[in-house]
C-alpha cells in the first residue's frame, strides 16, 4: 500500500515539475537576484540587485550604452555650458502616462540634494548652485564648482527620475522605465511587464521579467543549470568554468570590482607609509586571484584604474607588484626588521572578504608580519571600519564609473572616516589634486592631473590594491541582447535588459 | 483559574524579559543600521545621508525614550516598522510566519510518521535489524549538516533528474502542486534531523516503558500483544516524546535558517538572519518576540497534552 | 553487554587519541598553503589531497577534529553538568527555585538557537571559545528539562520518600537517588548534544560564526568544499565522512553505556525453541492438581555466563488448595511465579521442567495459547499495585479490559462487569472509583483493583506475588481476608508468594520454603511450622518475631550468590547441623513424611 503510493508519487513528481516550475512563458525572462532589494524607494544606496530592479523600471536623464558610453535616456542631448550642465529632454510619460516635463527633472534632483535626503549622490548634488528651466525641454544645472563628472554620476543608478510626489512611506514610486512593477512578493521576488508607452521605439523587447531572488549563490546557479532561470547575477567564481562549458549556457563577465587593503594611521606600524608600501610588496596577488576567485580575475598591483581608459598606464599599474627584498628592506627602513604582529579586520560573512584575508595573513608572515585574523559579521565589520577600530583591513568594492574621479571614495582621506578607505591618513595633496581633476574638462589636463595624483596616493599607499575580480552574469544561450557593460559599470548592466529578448 | 491566571501572568512576564533582552542585547552589538542600510554593495554613504536617516528612524533618541517607545507600541500591539523598507514589521513577519510553520509542520508529520513507527519497530526487537538499521541511519541523519543534505538533494533531484525545482516558494493558492513539490525538499532535509531525534526518542521511551511493571501486568491479563504495545506501551511513551518533538518543533521556529537558505524558501528564519545582519532593531525584537510568544504558547499546549497524556500531571 | 560497551568505547578512544596526538603525528602544517596546488588531488605527499588554497586534506582533518571534537565535548560536558544541575535544583527543591531555574529555561529557549549564536558570537567575536559558550547555552535547557521531569516523576516514589524519612539530606538524596534514576534520559540527550554540537559547529562555521579561518575546522572544510563541489567532490567527502563516523560512534557509545546501565538489560538472543527438545516431565501430572510444576529450572545468562535463580523447582496445588511460597528475597520465589505465567524478564528463560496446568504443559504452550490461559483460568497480583497498575488509564478500564481480552461482550458489558468486580472485592463507590486513575487511589484499593483484575475472567488459580508487602498492616489484614474470603467462596487455588511467616500462618495450607532457588521444605503448614525438618526451615521460623518474649535469632552468614553457589547443600555454609556429606553432593528432596519432604541429608538425626 505504502510502496504503491510511493511508486505512483514518483510517477507523478516529473509531471508535478512542470506545473511548479512556472513554465517559461514567451517572452517573459526569469531573473535570478542575489538578494532581494532591501527597499526599493530611489535614489538610495540600497545595493547592486536593488540597483538592477531600479534599471528594470526606472530610467533617468543619461545611461550608459553596451560599449560603456554615455548615451541620453530622457535627456536626448546634453553638454556644458560655463559651469552649468545643459540637459535637452525628449518626449517621455511616466507609466502612468502623464508627460515627463523639466520641471520634475528639477523635483528630482532637489529631492536628492535636500535637507532631509538620504541619497548616496546628496553630497555631490548639493554642489549644484541652481537648477533653472529656461523652457519646459530644458533643464540647466549650475553648479559651484565645475564638475567635469555630473554626467557620469546621471547614468548611475542612483539617479532615476520618478514623478514627484509619489515618493515616501509606503508609496511605490511611478517612474519612466521599459518595465512596470505588478506585484511584488517581499523577500521572494517582483514581476514586471513591459511599458508599452516607453520612449524608445520597440522596446523593451521583452513582454515582461520575472525576478526571484536566490541568496545563495550556488543554488542560483543550479537553478539556472535545471532551467528554472533564464539570466542570473553574481555569477560565483568557482561556477564560471562550469557554466563556460555547458552548451544550453553562456557567461558574460568582466573585472569590474576590486580587492584591496586599507590601514589605520592613527597609531602602530601602519603609521608609517613605508610599512603600508612593504605590505604592498609583500602580496601574491595571483593567489589571491587563484584561489579565493578561482582565477577568474586579474592581480591589481596599484590603484584601480580601469584599463583600457586614456587615465590607465602600465607602469603606474605594476608600482605595488610583489617585490619581497623590496618589502623586507622597506621593513627594515621603517625599523621593523623582524616584522611585527598586527591584527586584520575583514568578514566571514562574505566568502571573497575571508579568502583574500587568509591569503594576505599567509603572505605577510613571509616577510615576518605575523596577523591574526578578525572576522566578525558584515555589520560589526563596517561599524569598525568606520569607527576606526582596527589596524588594517580587506575592502571590496567597485567604482561608480570608468572615470578616475571613481577612485575618491577609496582614495580620499580628507573626506569624513568611512569604512571603505583608511582611517586616520588624511591626504590633502590626494584630495586637492582628485578635485582639481573633477572641475577640469580637459582630456590631457586631466591625464596629467590623475597622473600626479596616482604617484602621490602610490607613495603615500593608504591604498593597497588586491585583485579586481570577475563579475559575471550567466544566461540561457538563447538569450541576446543583455549584455554586461565594461568594467567598473558593470553593475549597471541592468541598462542593457531592455534590449534582452529571446530568440 | 487562578493557575491560569498566574500562567498568562508568567507568560506576560516572560514575553517582557525577552523582549527587553533582545532590546539591549542588539543595541550592545556593534553596528548601525543607518550606516549599513547606505553601505551596501561595499559603497561609501555620505555621513550626513546616515545622520539624517539615523533621525528619520528615531536611532538618534537616547536609549531610555526608544525602550519606552518600543514598549508602548507593543502595549499597542504594534511591532513598529522595518528600518530597511519603512514597512510595519507585522505585515513582514505576518507573510513569512506561515512559511515557517508550513515547513516545520510538514517536516514534524514526515518525522512523526517515519520516526515513531521505526523507533517503537526498533524497541520491539531491540538489537534486530530495524533497530540497527535505524540506529545506523539516525545517526547518519544527525551527522550530516543540513546544509550538505539540502545541496545534495538540489544536486540530484533539481539538476540530474530534474524532477523538481531547484528551491524557491509559491503561494499555494496560485500553485497549490507547485508549492506542494516547493515544500518537498525542504520539509524533507528537515524531517531527516527530526525524524531520527523521534526515532531515538520513541526507541528509548518504549524501551524504557516495557521494563515496567504495568505492562507486566497488562501481559498477565492475557492481552493481545499489539494491544499491550498500544495501550500499554507507546500510550504511556508518547509523553517524552511529545515533549522532546516539542521542544525541537520551538527551537526550529527559528532555527531553519540554513534550510530555507539553501533552497531558498521565504520563511521566518531567513527574515531573521537578513534582520540581524542588517542591525534591523524593530524587526529583530519583533520577530524574536512573535517566536517567544508562540514558544510559549507551545509550551502550554504541550503542557496540556501531558496532562492528557499522564494524568498524574494535572496535579502538579 | 560488555563487548556491545567496548566497540563504541574503543572507536571514541581511537578519535580521542587521533586528536589528541595529532601534534605528533608529523602531518604537514594545516595552514600552509600551496596555492599552486590547489584542489590537487590524492598524491604521495598529501594523501587526501589538497584543499582550495593547497592545504593538506589529511592534515586539516585531523587538527579540524581537535577543534570540532572540543568544542562539543565542553558544550556537552559543561551543558550536562550545568542543566543538570538546575534541573535537580529545580525539581527537587521547588518553590523560587523552580520557578526561577524553569522560567529561565524558557527565556533561553524562546531565542532561536542561531539568534543566540549571532549574538554572543557578534558580541564576544567568533573563536572556539564562544563556540563552546554558545554551544553549552543552547544545551542546558535539554538537560534541565530532562533531569527536572526526571526529578518530577521520581520525587514522588516511595523510596525517596522513604529516604527523606530516614532522614537524608537533600544533596544526598538528590545525588545517591535521584540522579542514577534519570541518568538514562540523560545519557541520551549528552548523545544527542554532543552529536548536534559537532553539527551545529559546522553549521556555525558555514554561517561564518564559528571558528576563525584560517584554523581548521570541519565546519569550515565543509563550507570550503561546497563551493568547489563540481570541481572536486572528495573535498566535501572527507570532513562530512569524519563528521558522521565520529557521530556515529559518540552515539553508539551512549546507546551502549545507557544499555549497560539499564537495570532491565535486552535479551541476548530468544532460545526458548530449545525448551520443547527438552523432556518434558518424566512423572504423569498429579490429576487432582490444578498446577503441578515439576524440575521447574530458570536460567539468566550473565557476563560471567548463565546462572540458574531457580532450580529444578516442583510444586503443586489443589483445588481450594492454598500453598504459600515463603523465602528470603532472591530465594526465586517470584521467578517461579512468573515463570508458570510466562511472564520471566527478557533476559531469563525456562531451562528445564514442566508445569501443568488443568492438563496442559504452560511452559510448552506457545505465547498465543499462553495468552488464552494467562488472566482467564490463572490470574497474578502483583507486589507493588501502584508501579503495576498503568498510570494514564482508569482503573475500571484496565479491568475491564481483563474481561474484553477474553469474553466476547461489549465494552459497555465489559465496564458493567468492572463494577461488579469492583463490589466484589469490596471497593465503596465502584462507579466513582472506577473512573478514577490508580494515583488518585489509596494503596489498599489499588490492590483490590488488582485483585478484581484477576478475579475478571473467574480464575482457577491466582498466583499473588507479595499482595500486601507493599501495603500497611491494616490493609494488609483486609486484603488477606479479602483473598481468602474469595478463594472460599469461589473454590479457587492460591498459590501466596510472601517472606512473611505470619501470613503463610494466616492463609496458607501447605507451605514450600525456598533457599537459594531451590525448594527445601514442603509440607502441611502446621507441621511445618511445628517440626521444622531442614535446618534453614527452623532457623527461618526461629528468626521470626515472635509474640513472645525470647528476641529472634538472626540466621548467621549470607544466601549464596546464584554463581557461586556451593557443591553441595547450599545452606551448609550457614548451617549449624553441616557434616562433610552435606558438602559432597546437592541433597535430593526426601520424603520424610507423606506429606512433608525436606531436602537435608540428616533431617531424621535432628
Amino acid at each position: 500500500m505504502l510502496r504503491r503510493s510511493l511508486i505512483a508519487g514518483a510517477a507523478v513528481v516529473p509531471f508535478l515539475r512542470n506545473a511548479a516550475r512556472a513554465a517559461r512563458d514567451a517572452g517573459v525572462l526569469r531573473f535570478g537576484l542575489s538578494s532581494y532589494p532591501p527597499t526599493l524607494a530611489p535614489w538610495q544606496n540600497a545595493g547592486t540587485a536593488a540597483g538592477t530592479v531600479q534599471l528594470i523600471m526606472n530610467r533617468g536623464l543619461l545611461s550608459y550604452a553596451p560599449d560603456g558610453t554615455l548615451q541620453g535616456e530622457l535627456a536626448e542631448r546634453w553638454g556644458r555650458d560655463g559651469d552649468a550642465w545643459v540637459f535637452k529632454l525628449r518626449e517621455a510619460q511616466f507609466h502612468d502616462g502623464t508627460p515627463v516635463r523639466a520641471e520634475d527633472i528639477k523635483w528630482n534632483l532637489e529631492q536628492v540634494a535636500g535637507e532631509k535626503s538620504t541619497a548616496y549622490l546628496r553630497a555631490q548634488f548639493q554642489q549644484a548652485e541652481r537648477i533653472e528651466m529656461p523652457d519646459a525641454r530644458t533643464v540647466r544645472l549650475v553648479m559651484r564648482t565645475p564638475n567635469a563628472t555630473i554626467p557620469l554620476l546621471l547614468a548611475t543608478f542612483f539617479m532615476p527620475v520618478v514623478k514627484p510626489g509619489t515618493t515616501g512611506a509606503g508609496a511605490q514610486p511611478v517612474g519612466v522605465g521599459p518595465f512596470i512593477l505588478k506585484a511584488a512578493e517581499r523577500g521572494v521576488g517582483l514581476e514586471f511587464e513591459a511599458n508599452p508607452k516607453y520612449y524608445k521605439p520597440g522596446l523593451p523587447k521583452l513582454r515582461g521579467i520575472r525576478a526571484t531572488a536566490y541568496a545563495d549563490e550556488n543554488l542560483r546557479v543550479a537553478a539556472l543549470q535545471a532551467g528554472d532561470l533564464d539570466l542570473i547575477e553574481y555569477v560565483p567564481w568557482q561556477s564560471m568554468a562550469g557554466i563556460e562549458a555547458d552548451p544550453k549556457l553562456r557567461l558574460d563577465a568582466t573585472d569590474g570590482p576590486y580587492m584591496y587593503l586599507v590601514f589605520n594611521g592613527k597609531a602602530g606600524p601602519f603609521a608609517d607609509a613605508r610599512v603600508r608600501r612593504a605590505v604592498a610588496h609583500a602580496i601574491r596577488r595571483d593567489e589571491i586571484v587563484r584561489a579565493a576567485f578561482f582565477g577568474r580575475g586579474k592581480p591589481l598591483e596599484g590603484l584601480p584604474v580601469t584599463p583600457g581608459t586614456e587615465f590607465f598606464d602600465s607602469v603606474r599599474a605594476r608600482a605595488q607588484a610583489y617585490d619581497p627584498a623590496r618589502a623586507k628592506a622597506l621593513l627594515a627602513e621603517a625599523g621593523h626588521p623582524n616584522g611585527f604582529s598586527t591584527t586584520l579586520l575583514s568578514t566571514a560573512q562574505y566568502g571573497m572578504h575571508k579568502d583574500t584575508a587568509e591569503i594576505v595573513q599567509q603572505n605577510l608572515a613571509a616577510v615576518g608580519i605575523q596577523v591574526e585574523l578578525k572576522l566578525p559579521d558584515w555589520a560589526t565589520r563596517v561599524a569598525l571600519g568606520n569607527r576606526g577600530q582596527y589596524e588594517f583591513a580587506v575592502g571590496g568594492t567597485a567604482s561608480d564609473s570608468n572615470d578616475p574621479d571613481g577612485m575618491s571614495a577609496v582614495l580620499d582621506g580628507t573626506l569624513p572616516p568611512s569604512y571603505t578607505r583608511s582611517i586616520n591618513l588624511p591626504t590633502p595633496r590626494v584630495h586637492d589634486l582628485l578635485a582639481a581633476g573633477r572641475s577640469e574638462f580637459d582630456p590631457a589636463k586631466r591625464r596629467a592631473i590623475y597622473a600626479e595624483m596616482q604617484d602621490v596616493a602610490l607613495e603615500q599607499a593608504e591604498f593597497v590594491g588586491l585583485a579586481w575580480r570577475s563579475q559575471g552574469y550567466a544566461m540561457s544561450s538563447d538569450i541576446k541582447g543583455f549584455h554586461n557593460l565594461p568594467g567598473s559599470i558593470g553593475f549597471f548592466s541592468g541598462y542593457t535588459l531592455e534590449t534582452a529578448e529571446f530568440v | 483559574m487562578g493557575w491560569a491566571l498566574r500562567r498568562v501572568g508568567i507568560s506576560v512576564l516572560l514575553v517582557w524579559a525577552v523582549a527587553s533582552i533582545v532590546f539591549v542585547a542588539i543595541r550592545l552589538v556593534p553596528g548601525d543600521p543607518a550606516e549599513l542600510l547606505l553601505s551596501q554593495g561595499g559603497m561609501a554613504p555620505d555621513p550626513a545621508a546616515v545622520e539624517q536617516l539615523r533621525e528619520q528612524l528615531g536611532l538618534d533618541l537616547p536609549a531610555s525614550e526608544q525602550y519606552g517607545r518600543q514598549m508602548l507600541g507593543l502595549l499597542r500591539g504594534d511591532l513598529g516598522r522595518s528600518i530597511q523598507d519603512d514597512s510595519p514589521v507585522l505585515d513582514s513577519i505576518a507573510r513569512r510566519l506561515p512559511r515557517t510553520l508550513e515547513l516545520i509542520g510538514a517536516a514534524a508529520v514526515l518525522a512523526l510518521a517515519v520516526g515513531l513507527p521505526a523507533g517503537v519497530g526498533a524497541a520491539i526487537r531491540q538489537g534486530g535489524l530495524l533497530d540497527r538499521i535505524g540506529s545506523a541511519l539516525s545517526g547518519l541523519a544527525l551527522a550530516v549538516p543540513v546544509f550538505v543534505v539540502g545541496t545534495l538533494l538540489v544536486l540530484v533531484f533539481a539538476q540530474w533528474l530534474r524532477w523538481v525545482p531547484a528551491g524557491g516558494y509559491v503561494p499555494l493558492a496560485r500553485d497549490p502542486a507547485g508549492h506542494l513539490v516547493l515544500l518537498a525538499m525542504p520539509a524533507v532535509t528537515i524531517a531527516l534531523g527530526l525524524g531520527a531525534v523521534v526515532f531515538r526518542m520513541a526507541r528509548a521511551a518504549v524501551l524504557d516503558v516495557s521494563a515496567r511493571d504495568y505492562v507486566r501486568t497488562a501481559r498477565a491479563k492475557g492481552l493481545a500483544p499489539r494491544r499491550v504495545l498500544v495501550h500499554h506501551v507507546v500510550r504511556n511513551a508518547l509523553g517524552p516524546v511529545v515533549t522532546v518533538v516539542a521542544l525541537h518543533l520551538g527551537s526550529l521556529l527559528g532555527g531553519t535558517v540554513l534550510v530555507e537558505y539553501v533552497f531558498n524558501w521565504p520563511g521566518l528564519s531567513g527574515l531573521l538572519v537578513d534582520a540581524v545582519s542588517a542591525r534591523d532593531y524593530p524587526m529583530v525584537s519583533g520577530i524574536i518576540l512573535v517566536i517567544s510568544v508562540l514558544f510559549v504558547a507551545l509550551n502550554l499546549l504541550v503542557d496540556l497534552l501531558y496532562a492528557v497524556l499522564d494524568p498524574r500531571v494535572q496535579h502538579g | 553487554m560488555t563487548r556491545r560497551l567496548w566497540l563504541p568505547a574503543g572507536a571514541v578512544a581511537l578519535l580521542a587519541l587521533i586528536v589528541l596526538l595529532t601534534p605528533l603525528l608529523g602531518l604537514p602544517d594545516p595552514v600552509r598553503m600551496d596555492v599552486p596546488g590547489r584542489l590537487a588531488g590524492p598524491g604521495p605527499d598529501h594523501v587526501l589531497g589538497q584543499d582550495e588554497y593547497g592545504r593538506d586534506v589529511l592534515s586539516r582533518l585531523a587538527w579540524g577534529g581537535r577543534v570540532s571534537l572540543t568544542v562539543a565535548a565542553g558544550s556537552a560536558a559543561i551543558a550536562l553538568v550545568v542543566g543538570t544541575t538546575l534541573g535537580l535544583l529545580g525539581g527537587y527543591l521547588r518553590g523560587v527555585v523552580e520557578l526561577v531555574t524553569v522560567r529561565l529555561m524558557d527565556v533561553v529557549l524562546c531565542f532561536p538557537p542561531l539568534l543566540l549564536a549571532l549574538l554572543v558570537v557578534t558580541l564576544l567575536g567568533p573563536g572556539a571559545g564562544t563556540l563552546i559558550l554558545v554551544l553549552s547555552v543552547l544545551y542546558v535547557p535539554g538537560f534541565a528539562r530532562v533531569a527536572y521531569g526526571g526529578v518530577l516523576s521520581v520525587r514522588a516514589q516511595d523510596y525517596v520518600e522513604a529516604m527523606r524519612a530516614l532522614g537524608a539530606g537533600r544533596t544526598r538524596i538528590m545525588l545517591r537517588t535521584i540522579l542514577p534514576n534519570v541518568a538514562g534520559p540523560l545519557l541520551v540527550q549528552l548523545s544527542l548534544a554532543a552529536a548536534s554540537a559537532v553539527v551545529l559547529e559546522s553549521g556555525l562555521s558555514f554561517l561564518g560564526l564559528g571558528v576563525v579561518p584560517p584554523a581548521p575546522s570541519w565546519g569550515l572544510m565543509i563550507r570550503g568544499a561546497r563551493a568547489t563541489m563540481a570541481q572536486s567532490p572528495l573535498l566535501l567527502l572527507w570532513p562530512c565522512l569524519a563528521l558522521t563516523l565520529t557521530i556515529l560512534a559518540l552515539n553508539a557509545l551512549c546507546d551502549a553505556l545507557r544499555d549497560a546501565l539499564d537495570p532491565y538489560p535486552a535479551p541476548p538472543r530468544a532460545r526458548r525453541h530449545l525448551l520443547d527438545m527438552l523432556a518434558p516431565g518424566l512423572l504423569p501430572p498429579r490429576s487432582d492438581a490444578v498446577l503441578d510444576v515439576r524440575g521447574l529450572t530458570v536460567e539468566i545468562d550473565t557476563p560471567a555466563g548463565p546462572i540458574q535463580p531457580v532450580r529444578e523447582v516442583s510444586l503443586h496445588v489443589a483445588p481450594r488448595e492454598t500453598l504459600a511460597i515463603v523465602g528470603e528475597s532472591g530465594s526465586g520465589k517470584s521467578l517461579t511465579g512468573l515463570a508458570v505465567m510466562g511472564l520471566l524478564p527478557a533476559a531469563a528463560r525456562v531451562a528445564a521442567g514442566s508445569a501443568v496446568f488443568l492438563g496442559r504443559d504452560l511452559l510448552r504452550l506457545d505465547e498465543a495459547a499462553l495468552r488464552r490461559v494467562r488472566g482467564a483460568e490463572l490470574a497474578m497480583i502483583f507486589q507493588d499495585p501502584m508501579s503495576s497498575l498503568n498510570p494514564v488509564h482508569r482503573a475500571g478500564r484496565q479491568v475491564a479490559e481483563a474481561v474484553l481480552a477474553h469474553q466476547q461482550v461489549s465494552a459497555a458489558a465489559s465496564e458493567a462487569r468492572a463494577l461488579e468486580l469492583f463490589e466484589q472485592v469490596g471497593i465503596p463507590d465502584p462507579a466513582s472509583r472506577a473512573r478514577s486513575f490508580p494515583h488518585e487511589l489509596s494503596g489498599g484499593m489499588r490492590q483490590r483493583v488488582m485483585i478484581a483484575m484477576a478475579m475478571a475472567n473467574g480464575p482457577r488459580l491466582i498466583i499473588a506475588d507479595e499482595p500486601t508487602t507493599a501495603l500497611d498492616v491494616t490493609i494488609q489484614a483486609q486484603v488477606l481476608d479479602l483473598l481468602a474470603g474469595l478463594q472460599r467462596e469461589r473454590g479457587l487455588a492460591l498459590v501466596f508468594i510472601t517472606h512473611s511467616l505470619a501470613v503463610v500462618a494466616e492463609i496458607a495450607g501447605r507451605v514450600a520454603v525456598m533457599y537459594a532457588g531451590q525448594v527445601v521444605e514442603e509440607g502441611p503448614v502446621e507441621r511445618v511450622f511445628a517440626h521444622p525438618l531442614h535446618p534453614y526451615t527452623a532457623a527461618l521460623l526461629a528468626s521470626a518475631p515472635t509474640g513472645g518474649g525470647t528476641p529472634p535469632r538472626g540466621i548467621p552468614g549470607v544466601v549464596p550468590l546464584p554463581h557461586a553457589l556451593p557443591p553441595g547443600c547450599a545452606f551448609a555454609p550457614r548451617c549449624a547441623h553441616r557434616i562433610d556429606a552435606c558438602e559432597a553432593a546437592p541433597p535430593p528432596l526426601l520424603q520424610a513424611a507423606p506429606d512433608q519432604a525436606p531436602r537435608c541429608i540428616r533431617w531424621a538425626e535432628l
